[in-house]
């Protein structure tokens, strides 16, 4: 239950909010999550009033202020397609107006595609705790520890490369469903090349992050051999992220 | 802590106090912002919409103080009554002009939000592609349209904001009125016997006693494209359903669902619960009466076990009742729910159909109060058993060259109204319980819930407002009682509505089934016998149990008769067990069973025709029932009674196929290997697939319609139905047969459905007989006035002419007036004033009802264009082709909207949809999420078109349309894969792991 709602001006009165301990105190996200799963008592900062909501650009990348919707990035000239792909494959145009990068890969389970692009795309987080200390963490990184620690800090730019080649594929029941196996990669000049696959679990899992790439069907095909759930047989999952792995790979190797 | 928020909406500033957590949602809805509606708690339904700033959000996902310092728009903003008096208004926007124009509009509960989608899409996009307007309206769900009317709609309204013209609607007939005559029947025998059990028995001809013109083209109502009755009122978001409607002093209900699947109540303690402030009353299975009934909304006798009770001792599936409560607020409501404490004894579960009936299974109903139907019987967990056997059919697999034997199995999905169940309940002044509820069944749940309250029929009064769809769900008496139960105990307005969790673990399904198909056919394709067992799973009540499956052979198994001597005496068996389990109740579903047969029938048929390299159209016509032959199911089954046979008068099934393959491209694409190939893609490959069906209209000597009209002041009628419209449109083409044989235009004719109180009885909205049984009492009601109103017009006209030169007969009724021979005219409103004013005053009206001694079958050819990824197995469907005949269509917009949504509801059968349980019972299907179903971004092209026949037993020779788009997209698609891909899929959904598993084996 939200008992209190905040709507600071400043990261410092945000932060200071976030680090009580009573009530507990969490930020309204955009994750479009907090306010269908809220069971105990809780306060809710709402960062609508502290201008997150800023795209740039810094040499390669791209700076995204964790305020920004996903809407916003889906008209963002420039931005990778498959990442606006995943964006419109996760989420509606009416949610898209109100959910946002960081609120979405906090409440991400393993079925996220925006999650399996942002990971694809090596996206890095940067945060401020207390005495406004920043905070940098890779998106991979913060994943499995992502409850922990998001106490007392705020996410304020999710930075991704913005020269990736990326291409994003699934298999679903109908072309909105979520995907039951999908895969994501990006592929930098160097020649580095990440893959991650999504479709079960907590979180999407990364396969490979190297230059090399010989070997990553039967890798995938590895990550996903315990993949068995209500929803497919962890046979199928780890033959299918094989395939579209594969299939990733040879459309990276197309793209210009 | 309370709030002090300051918001701006739609353009006015409203200063409200709030709680924190309070949601947008709720606060727009304590305001009065009706048009804002729940349709689900995770955002998905959409039906929550509003603009924020001029973005669609969904309100239900913002907490109200997030809003501050934004502009909030409702519908409510957006458009008026064109008239509304003396005051001049500013008139409906340009987008809801089109939605009502367009057919855009079916049940109505997520136009609202539609229309904001929209709004803001042409805002920003003043010629937005198709792909853009089905992206802005993703975000909201529809269960009725398909989408494909509401997209229209939105790109006319943007090409008229530019201000450009646009084209007249489309008209989905093709068929000119030489075809009609063509089938009228005419050379169909007046009269056929059939050996029955060695009896004789003789099916007639039915002639409709109902006269009307029978030259369409003279008709100036009927088969016309008229607007929707009730379109106005929708667009604007109205206050027009259940939970629209307020009360003083009203009170929330919230259930205590079991969270066990199989379990009896040992203790039950709800004093923590009572002690909460705002806490009304909670109920338990101590405080109220014991009453067994059925659910079910079926005419008297209920065909089925009564095996219900309000509250029980024992909990048969997870989201069974335990206790209800009655609070101030839905919060309170919910922490009392939290607090009542609830002791159980865990007992062994079924879970799975075909351990039902195994010795030693544990007994779901072992209640003495059991009240059993027909064959039911608990102690085998047997809720019903069907066994019917139509001429030889041992002897008609003897004489086959092959016999073919499959399994086949079909999924438990829900029909996901976007509207949830919700009921109001209240003692009104003379202490008599209103229960105004969204039901298919107004009637049904008076009679069904008097004998569950202790109280008589005449003091309930059941009022049925607008409803936001039910397919079926609604064909119940699933929540009234809870409320009413509550406002006996309080003496207070009680409201329940569900949210869309419990719809998935406490409202009802389609019934799943296993079925095994054995046919046997001779080298050329004849079929010489058919056989289907299907084991049926009613969870844990048996509600529809005996009569849902009883259509699944009684609809799916009648198609094929076979060939030669065989269609003379086709040799069908029907066999069906219709077991307990406890998983929640299957129930009524669009489609009643006719969905789980042809699955199977169709996929078994392709595999005939393949094995057999059959042409696996011309082998399904081959065998097809047709005109002039006896329904085969008709000698045999009649849900639960005395079955009487009847002649098919009417089938246009040739006709559906030749224009199906036509649209569809059939011949071209199956000639051309090339065709099945995708450019650069070589693990995808494309296929066609085709299903034949054929449903019902109706139930034969039973379910009834009534309806009454009566003449206004002004020439205008008031006409009241019993009939429940969900959005079908039922209400509109029943006021456009009336209005046609009154001769008044459309907007003369104020319908109202349904009050107990005040409508004629009428069996409900289900069984595809609205149009045709309501229909026909609504024309006997017009014929019977009109007669009234030519009498009254010799009266008028003699007496300006001083003699009398013509008798009523000779009156025609047409554009507002009675029209002598001669030419002279009175108006209708000259009429009105005579009869009500000036003399021999009197009331004109009439009341009409009828009964159908047939049921005739629409028929239909369904085509499924699918692309297969070989490697993942995931299937698209591209296109879907309809071809429809379902006698004279009445409002060609309604017909193809209801064509549309049902295929698109189809498609979901086919692919995506399924209910699924885990070791203990309990649903993975909760939301919308989860439970997915089609949106305006993925759907496939959909293509409808109307062969139209006119069937002698209607007035209008028209047969019934909502049901019929069910049954055959799923075995289309299954066909089509298998063309596709070579694999044989039996168990839809037709999942990609499903796919990818058969090609994998090969």
């Amino acid at each position: 239950m939200i008992i209190e709602y905040h709507r600071p001006k400043t990261i410092g009165e945000t932060i200071s909010l976030l680090s009580r301990k009573n009530p507990k105190t969490v930020v309204l996200g955009g994750g479009l999550y907090l306010n269908e799963k809220v069971k105990n008592q809780i306060a809710v900062v709402d960062i609508q009033g502290l201008g997150l909501d800023s795209i740039d650009t810094r040499g390669k990348k791209y700076i995204l202020g964790a305020g920004v919707n996903l809407q916003q990035l889906v008209e963002m000239e420039g931005l990778p397609p498959a990442l606006i792909g995943s964006i419109k494959h996760q989420e509606t145009y009416n949610r898209r107006q109100v959910a946002t990068l960081a609120g979405t890969f906090i409440v991400a389970d393993g079925r996220s595609p925006i999650t399996c692009v942002l990971l694809a795309l090596d996206a890095e987080l940067e945060m401020v705790g207390k005495n406004n200390q920043a905070e940098s963490i890779l998106l991979g990184d913060f994943l499995p520890v992502r409850n922990k620690k998001l106490e007392g800090k705020l996410f304020t730019k999710i930075i991704i490369p913005s020269q990736t080649k990326t291409v994003y594929n699934y298999a679903a029941r109908s072309p909105a469903d979520r995907p039951i196996v999908a895969a994501a990669v990006s592929q930098w000049a160097s020649g580095r090349t990440r893959v991650v696959l999504a479709g079960y679990g907590d979180q999407p899992v990364m396969v490979l992050d190297g230059t090399d790439a010989e070997g990553v069907e039967a890798s995938a095909r590895d990550a996903y051999s315990q993949a068995d759930d209500q929803w497919a047989t962890a046979l199928y999952r780890s033959e299918t992220a094989s395939v579209l792995v594969r299939r990733s790979l040879d459309q990276i190797a197309e793209i210009n | 802590m309370m709030l002090d928020l300051e918001l701006n909406i739609n353009k006015k500033t409203y200063q409200v106090q709030v709680h924190p957590g309070e949601r947008l949602f709720t606060l727009l809805r304590n305001l009065g912002f009706s048009s804002v509606k729940f349709g689900d708690e995770h955002g998905k339904s959409g039906a929550d919409t509003v603009l924020l700033d001029g973005k669609p959000v969904n309100s239900y996902m913002l907490l109200a103080a997030q809003a501050e310092g934004h502009e909030i728009e409702t519908i409510e903003l957006m458009g008026e009554h064109p008239h509304l008096g003396w005051k001049e208004t500013r008139g409906l926007h340009i987008l809801q002009q089109e939605f009502v124009t367009t057919g855009a509009i079916q049940c109505g509960y997520c136009t609202p939000a539609q229309l904001l989608a929209a709004k803001e899409l042409v805002s920003r996009e003043s010629d937005p592609s198709e792909e853009e307007v089905r992206d802005a309206l993703s975000g909201v769900l529809c269960r009725c349209t398909g989408y494909k009317k509401p997209v229209e709609a939105v790109l006319r309204a943007a090409a008229r904001l530019r201000g450009e013209e646009v084209p007249p609607i489309e008209n989905p007939i093709q068929t000119s009125p030489e075809w009609i005559k063509d089938s009228s029947g005419d050379d169909i025998p007046s009269s056929k016997t059939v050996q029955v059990n060695g009896i004789t028995l003789t099916a007639e001809k039915v002639i409709t006693k109902l006269k009307v013109s029978t030259k369409p083209e003279e008709w100036q109502q009927v088969g016309k494209p008229k607007v929707k009755v009730d379109a106005v009122k929708l667009v604007q978001g109205k206050p027009a359903f259940t939970a629209d409607f307020e009360r003083r002093e009203m009170l929330y209900a919230k259930v205590l669902f079991s969270p066990h699947a199989h379990a009896r109540i040992k203790g039950i303690q709800t004093k923590e619960a009572l002690e909460i402030p705002g806490v009304a009353a909670v109920l338990t299975y101590k405080d109220l009466p014991r009453v067994p009934y059925s659910t079910a909304g079926q005419s008297d006798p209920i065909p089925g076990p009564l095996d219900c009770f309000s509250l029980d001792n024992k909990v048969r599936f997870v989201g069974d009742r335990v206790a209800f409560v009655a609070a101030e607020t839905e919060e309170i409501a919910e922490r009392a729910i939290k607090e009542i404490k609830v002791e159980y004894e865990l007992l062994e579960l079924i879970l799975d159909s075909r351990n039902s009936m195994k010795s030693g299974a544990p007994i779901l109903h072992d209640e003495e109060d059991y009240v059993n139907f027909a064959d039911s019987d608990p102690a085998k967990n047997l809720a019903a058993e069907i066994r019917i056997d139509i001429g030889d059919v041992e002897q008609g697999f003897k004489d086959a060259d092959h016999i073919f034997e499959a399994e086949y199995e079909v999924p438990k999905v829900q029909q996901a109204h976007i509207e949830p169940h919700a009921v109001v309940t209240y003692w009104d002044e003379d202490d008599r319980l209103v229960i105004r509820t969204s039901t298919q069944v107004p009637f049904h749940v008076r009679r069904i819930i008097a004998p569950i309250l202790d109280l008589p029929i005449k003091r309930i009064r059941v009022i049925k407002p607008r409803i936001g769809g039910g397919f079926g769900g609604k064909q119940e008496m699933l929540i009234e009682d809870v409320a009413a139960h509550l406002t006996i105990a309080t003496g207070r307005p009680v409201q329940y509505v569900y949210t869309r969790e419990e719809e998935f673990i406490a409202s009802r399904s389609r019934h799943p089934m296993r079925i095994r198909m054995k046919t046997g056919v001779k080298k050329d394709g004849t079929i010489t016998a058919n056989e289907m067992y299907a084991l049926s799973d009613t969870g844990a009540n048996g509600a529809h149990a005996l009569t849902v499956t009883g259509n699944t052979g009684h609809k799916a198994m009648a198609l094929y008769v076979g060939s030669g001597p065989y269609r003379e005496s086709p040799n069908i068996r029907f066999y069906a067990d219709i077991v307990y389990t406890n998983t929640p109740p299957s129930g009524a579903y669009r489609g009643y069973g006719v969905p789980q047969g042809y699955w199977p029938l169709e996929r078994h048929m392709e595999k005939i025709a393949h094995d057999l390299e059959l042409d696996p159209i011309e082998f399904r016509l081959m065998n097809a029932l047709r005109a002039g032959e006896i329904h085969p199911f008709s000698v045999a089954w009649s849900e639960g009674r005395e079955p009487v046979p009847e002649i098919i008068q009417t089938n246009g099934l040739t006709e559906c196929v030749s224009r199906g393959k036509e649209i569809i491209g059939w011949d071209q694409k199956m000639s051309d290997s090339s065709w099945k190939d995708v450019s650069e893609k070589p693990y995808l490959k494309r296929g066609l697939g085709a299903a034949l069906v054929m449903q019902g209209t109706a139930i034969p000597y039973l379910d009834m319609g009534g309806a009454s009209l009566k003449l206004n002041d002004d020439g205008s009628f008031n006409l009241l139905v019993g009939a429940t419209d969900l959005g079908t449109g039922s209400d509109t083409v029943l006021a456009q047969m009336a209005a046609e044989i009154l001769g008044a235009p459309l907007e003369d004719m104020i319908v109202y459905s349904s009050d107990t109180d005040f409508t004629p009885f009428d069996k409900g909205a289900y069984a595809s007989s609205t149009t045709y049984v309501s229909g026909a009492a609504v024309v006997d009601a017009a014929i019977k006035v009109a007669d009234k109103l030519r009498e009254r017009a010799v009266l008028l006209l003699d007496d300006k002419a001083g003699k009398s030169r013509y008798s009523p007969g000779d009156i025609e009724l047409s554009n507002r007036c009675a029209i002598a021979p001669d030419g002279r005219t009175v108006s209708l409103e000259q009429i009105a004033l005579h009869s009500l004013h000036h003399a021999n005053q009197e009331q004109i009206m009439a009341v009409g009802s009828f009964m159908s001694p047939v049921s005739p079958p629409p028929f239909a050819a369904q085509f499924a264009e699918v692309t297969v990824d070989l490697e993942t197995g995931q299937v698209v469907v591209d296109r879907l082709v309809m071809v429809v005949d379902a006698g004279v269509i009445v409002n060609p917009i309604t017909a193809s909207g209801q064509i549309e949504g049902g295929m698109t509801q189809a498609l979901g059968y086919a692919v995506s949809e399924e209910m699924v349980y885990d070791e203990f019972g309990r649903a993975r299907e909760k939301n919308f999420r989860d439970y997915h179903i089609f949106e305006a971004h993925e759907m496939p092209v959909l293509e409808t078109l109307f062969i139209e026949t006119f069937e002698p037993s209607h007035p209008f020779g028209v047969k019934a349309v909502a049901e019929i788009p069910l049954d055959g997209v799923a075995p289309a698609v299954g066909n089509a894969v298998f063309d596709a891909c070579g694999v044989n899929i039996d168990h839809n959904p037709i999942t990609p792991e499903k796919i990818w598993k058969e090609l994998y084996k090969k």
